[in-house]
């Protein structure tokens, strides 16, 4: 199967990571052909999943198509990479009906469109109008100090590093004054001792 | 005839509902016309926290991806995160996660026990069985300090060794179990209520669950002998004697069999487990976790949840962080793909009835 995979689809990276799970890394004008491929020829009929990852700093995303086979035994990884920017990626949802909420649910993490998927709507995030959540880029802090207010919280609410420092200091008197006790106790000791052996 | 079409929405507040979501149901009379779900009411970002977290720091949320059943969470991301960083456990952490697994997916069951018989009014089943799945979470909060998530399956083996004469307490609450599960099909099971609801209702073809992508009872409620412990076997599942039990109609009555079958499974395997326990260390030798990197690489794990194949993609970078995790399970297609079709034609009173059988959890579709 590898080779012919290899000649056919003009890819060397195909790697065995498992009994059950094999990779395979191909272009994207290929990666249709081959999902036919092998469902077709070596049974991988059944769409898993699909994943996205966002290699930023490459400038693409990373979508990976989970195959398995009817028997469930073994999976097939196909990965391909297509760029961040206007990505337009053909969707799978006419051969597999799982895929349309698949898609659906990346379309709006990533801002991905899925051409020819017909329900890419929202699906968790109501009226979202900001940078796709899932992109790298998306800085969760920022966006919560710049949209979201505080709480103030109980009327003893107190900021928790001032709290810590509060106990911290206590423990230390705290050690101190027994490290003292202890050095007077023996201090207090000796003296007795001297006295007793005068 | 202006009003022979209404629209109902069925949760997020909902008795019958599985979670925090919602079916917009448009009926003539009681018949269901189109059925559409909607989520987005617990969208918690774990795939997007996970991504500015240390490895170990990310570990401490998954096992909240799913309210019933955490620890299938906790399994893949132990499972994943040592695959990708080389890292073998010990055959005693193995056979303590299995046993772990095992009592999850029984106090699962006996969750399902009680939505499901709630779905039909008979509700004193419900209360028996949250009665003894709370037997379940007192050996759970004995073993890991707390009840519902454990945070127990550790990368690396397990957090603690077992507590002294913990072997003899599971075996003890087993014999328990064996005896009370034949109450529950006196009651439940073989309830001439449950039957005449759930035979014929809610069926799914042999087809139509190979090509969508269906898992789980919906799998083995129609015939196709599929379970991810038999069929690509993890931790030490290949050691271990069990059946896989399957069904042909297709219908909530045979996915509630199949479940019952599965609960018996689940007690022999466990008996195996505490016969064959190993001696020896339940965790490797870990990185302080500031500086366990994972190098860049991906995988796919996948273990057997109580509702199905419960499966994981993650990819390193090589950093301390993880770059992507993606949580596939089983309930993502099943309350989208598989329940708005089979809620169309359907009675507005077995709404409730379908989607417990189908084991829908919201919290692990908007992860």
């Amino acid at each position: 199967m590898f080779n012919e995979i290899k000649n056919q689809f003009a890819t060397n990276d195909v790697i065995i990571k498992r009994d059950d799970l094999y990779k395979v890394s191909v272009n994207y004008e290929r990666v249709f052909s081959l999902i036919d491929f092998v469902g077709d020829s070596y049974n991988y009929k059944t769409l898993n999943a699909i994943t996205c990852t966002d290699w930023i700093e490459d400038n693409h995303f990373a979508i990976t198509y989970m195959l398995t086979t009817i028997d469930r035994r073994s999976t097939f990884m196909i990965q391909t990479m297509v760029s961040r920017e206007n990505t337009k990626i053909k969707s799978l949802s006419q051969k597999f009906k799982q895929a349309e909420i698949m898609e659906r649910d990346l379309a709006e993490m990533y801002g991905i469109d899925f051409v020819g998927n017909k329900n890419l709507k929202e699906l968790s995030l109501e009226n979202w109008v900001h940078t796709p959540p899932l992109r790298r880029e998306f800085d969760t802090l920022e966006f919560v100090n710049n949209h979201l207010t505080f709480r103030e919280g109980r009327d003893d609410n107190v900021d928790t590093k001032v709290e810590a420092k509060r106990l911290r200091a206590i423990k230390k008197a705290e050690k101190e004054a027994l490290k003292k006790a202890k050095e007077e106790a023996e201090a207090k000791k000796i003296q007795e001792e001297n006295q007793d052996g005068k | 005839m202006e009003n022979k079409h209404i629209t109902i929405f069925h949760g997020p507040q909902h008795p019958g509902i599985t979670g925090n979501m919602s079916v917009e149901l448009d009926l003539i009379g009681e018949t269901i016309q189109k059925a559409t779900t909607h989520v987005g009411y617990l969208h918690r970002g774990f795939e997007k926290l996970v991504e500015r977290r240390t490895v170990i720091q990310a570990f401490t949320i998954v096992c909240r991806i799913c309210v019933p059943e955490p620890d299938p969470n906790e399994a893949n991301f132990a499972m994943a995160v040592e695959e990708l960083a080389g890292l073998e456990i010990t055959p005693r952490a193995s056979y303590i996660r299995v046993m772990v697994l095992e009592l999850s997916r029984l106090a699962a069951q006996f969750l399902w026990m009680a939505g499901q018989s709630g779905s039909i009014g008979l509700y004193a089943v419900g209360q028996w069985a949250i009665a003894d799945r709370d037997l379940i979470l007192d050996l759970f909060e004995e073993l890991t300090g707390a009840r519902v998530y454990h945070m127990y399956i550790y990368p690396g083996g397990v957090r603690r060794d077992l507590p002294e004469g913990f072997l003899e307490r599971v075996s003890k609450l087993l014999t328990y179990m064996k005896k009370r599960l034949k109450d529950y099909d006196d009651i439940f099971i073989n309830n001439a209520s449950f039957k005449n609801r759930a035979i014929g209702v809610g069926i799914v073809t042999k087809e139509e669950a190979i090509n969508n992508g269906y898992v789980g009872q919906i799998l083995r409620g129609c015939g196709i002998k599929a379970d991810v412990r038999k069929d690509a076997p993890y931790l030490i599942y290949n050691e271990l004697e069990f059946d896989v039990p399957t069904q042909t109609a297709g219908d909530v009555y045979a996915r509630a069999l199949v479940r019952r079958d599965e609960m018996d499974q689940g007690i022999h395997i466990l008996e195996q487990v505490v016969a064959k326990m190993p001696e020896g260390e339940v965790m490797v030798k870990m990185p302080t976790h500031r500086k366990f990197k994972l190098p860049k690489d991906d995988t796919w794990v996948k273990v057997e949840s109580a509702r199905g194949e419960f499966a994981y993609y993650m990819a390193g970078d090589g950093t301390e962080n993880i770059r992507r995790m993606q949580v596939r399970g089983p309930s993502l297609v099943h309350a989208f793909t598989l329940l708005e079709k089979l809620l169309v034609g359907a009675e507005l009173s077995d709404v409730a009835l379908i989607m417990n059988s189908l084991g829908i959890c919201p919290p692990e579709i908007e992860r």
